[in-house]
């Protein structure tokens, strides 16, 4: 079973970091900055293996797991909670190599700084800006899920452990849809909806709005349903334990 | 159920499958002139004796001829009549199968062959009087639809429907004291169309006849243990409902069939026929009689000896959800 500590930077490096390539791909700022960048950045802990990098490359962006050998910038922390506390938006400080490669740092900052709108207190009024921090927010739930699992959760991992072949599926009508598929102690996270078999469990969000009021947390679950902002199918009772998952998600990766 | 009918569900509490199908012959008969009611020495046993007493112009008794009812069956037909045959289901599939085959599918007559005593529900009588494979010999002629009530109230529907429907028809029907499966006869009932009796998400039964009652007492028993089972009523075997088989498939990709009946050639070998032209993988268990014959014994200790009441269905959908049947599969997440 991981620390608090562990499953906060599981969370930040697996979960948060890997949605900076769909604000790059959604955000066209971000792609105009991004452009033509060949850089590795990495965030690493000192002395550890835990770290994860961003390669740009040949107009793309992936993000990948690990120790990069020769990245062209690094922020290295002294520990977990400093690279935590970085990355949920408080203080602390890395300490930083490739300081001569400025324009690298200067063009992926702002790029870290946008998932700033998958906290709480984000609001943007900006339509297309709601309907990004909607598609992130989804994508968000279901990789943290997982990873909850992954990294040995007790709740999360006993609810996943002699689990059937289940998914979760979370649509957007005429927006993003994610689902978290489970069966016998594995799970994955994954894009779109899964149609090799009917979810256990369904959200169907009939707008964006809708559903950036729902994941944002702005109206209570009940309350939702009952204004017909999300309908829900097949097993509820099970959708409660999702929801407390998800509660618990949030505040690990709140400052 | 046709205008004017007067049997009730309440009927069925102290009726059997069979009885019931007397009775609403009866009622059937006194609406439409051109049924005849047709026996080979089992008017008592077939339950038809009623339909003799209202209508004895219309009830003929062959003695013990089976094959030559099924002959004059299709000659009554031809010039209008809709014959409804009664004898056991042993003897109308396996006794008479090539004077059904040949005399009234060949020729596409409408004669409605109804089987009492089929499967195991005659258990008692011994091997002989067993119908373990009549939904495989029937289902294999071409023309006939075959069709396996799961109680009482779909004997009811489905005989109506039966007569109403033109063409061969075969319905296998149970002969001891069936538990009712429905609550009313609230429900809607087509030939060729599944009732969904269950909803499931994990995994699909789908059975026929007297099994659908086990079928749901196993959901039940399943959903105890966390499980969300999806069943499925098949009442016509021929034709099978496709589009249930494969939205089950798509949507709990975990099969098993229930059949009172031999496990080749029946219920299960027809949805395993739907599965594999569809090109979509699933589990699929098929329970029922494993190519042997079944012993003497009560009805209901027999559906249990073959894991066909509640507790071996349920057992054998633990089975089912523990195969892996993915080797491939693929545990990363998208990012």
């Amino acid at each position: 079973m991981s620390t608090r500590d562990e499953l906060k930077s599981r969370l930040f490096l697996r979960v948060a970091l890997p949605l900076t390539k769909v604000v790059r791909e959604e955000d066209p700022r971000m792609r105009r900055l991004t452009r033509n960048m060949n850089a590795v950045v990495q965030f690493a802990v000192k002395g550890t293996e835990t770290g994860a990098h961003l390669i740009f490359a040949d107009d793309g962006l992936e993000v990948v797991q690990g120790i990069h050998e020769k990245p062209t910038v690094s922020f290295t922390f002294k520990n977990l909670k400093s690279l935590n506390d970085f990355f949920a938006g408080g203080l602390a400080l890395p300490r930083v190599k490739g300081l001569m490669r400025l324009d690298v740092i200067l063009r992926t900052v702002p790029l870290l700084l946008s998932l700033k709108m998958l906290m709480p207190d984000s609001d943007p009024k900006d339509p297309a800006k709601r309907a990004l921090k909607v598609k992130l927010l989804l994508y968000m739930v279901t990789s943290a899920l997982s990873q909850l699992n992954k990294a040995g959760e007790p709740a999360m991992a006993k609810l996943v452990e002699k689990s059937p072949d289940r998914i979760y599926q979370w649509i957007v009508e005429g927006g993003p849809s994610a689902y978290l598929r489970m069966k016998a102690g594995n799970t994955k996270a994954g894009r779109g909806v899964y149609t090799r078999r009917r979810p256990f469990v369904l959200m169907k969000f009939p707008d964006i709005e809708g559903a950036y009021q729902v994941l944002t947390s702005k109206v209570p679950l009940v309350e939702a349903v009952k204004e017909g902002f999300v309908v829900t199918e097949g097993a509820m009772e099970y959708s409660k334990e999702i929801g407390i998952r998800m509660q618990m998600i949030e505040e690990l990766m709140a400052a | 159920m046709a205008k004017g009918l007067t049997w009730t569900i309440d009927d069925a509490d102290h009726m059997t499958q069979a009885e019931i199908y007397g009775e609403v012959l009866t009622q059937l008969g006194a609406q439409n002139e051109r049924i005849i009611a047709l026996t080979a020495d089992l008017a008592g046993s077939t339950k038809i004796g009623r339909f003799q007493k209202d209508f004895p112009d219309r009830f003929i008794n062959l003695g013990v001829a089976e094959m030559n009812m099924m002959g004059m069956a299709s000659g009554l037909a031809s010039v209008g009549f809709v014959p409804v045959v009664s004898t056991f289901a042993v003897f109308a599939s396996l006794r008479c199968a090539e004077f059904v085959r040949t005399d009234i599918c060949y020729q596409d007559r409408n004669v409605k062959i109804i089987a009492t005593h089929s499967g195991t529900s005659f258990g008692q009588a011994g091997t002989t009087h067993h119908c373990t494979e009549d939904l495989a010999v029937m289902r294999s002629f071409a023309n006939m639809k075959v069709i396996a009530p799961a109680d009482s109230y779909e004997t009811a529907k489905a005989l109506t429907e039966a007569v109403e429907t033109e063409g061969p028809i075969y319905m296998r029907i149970g002969r001891s004291f069936e538990p009712p499966l429905h609550k009313s006869v609230d429900f809607d009932f087509e030939i060729g169309k599944a009732i969904q009796i269950h909803e499931g998400t994990d995994i699909t039964v789908i059975a026929c006849g007297r099994t659908v009652l086990s079928a749901l007492e196993a959901a039940e028993i399943a959903k105890q243990q966390g499980l969300s089972v999806r069943v499925l009523d098949m009442h016509t075997v021929k034709p099978i409902d496709t589009d249930a088989v494969l939205q089950a498939v798509g949507e709990t990709r975990r099969i098993i069939t229930a059949e009172d009946h031999s496990v080749i050639g029946g219920l299960g070998s027809a949805v395993a026929e739907v599965i594999a032209a569809s090109g979509k993988g699933c589990v699929l268990k098929k329970l029922g009689l494993q190519d042997e014959f079944a012993i003497v014994g009560y009805p209901e200790d027999l559906l249990h000896r073959y894991g066909l009441d509640g507790d071996g269905i349920a057992e054998a959908i633990q089975q089912v959800m523990k195969t892996d049947f993915e080797a491939d599969e693929d545990w990363e997440d998208e990012v």
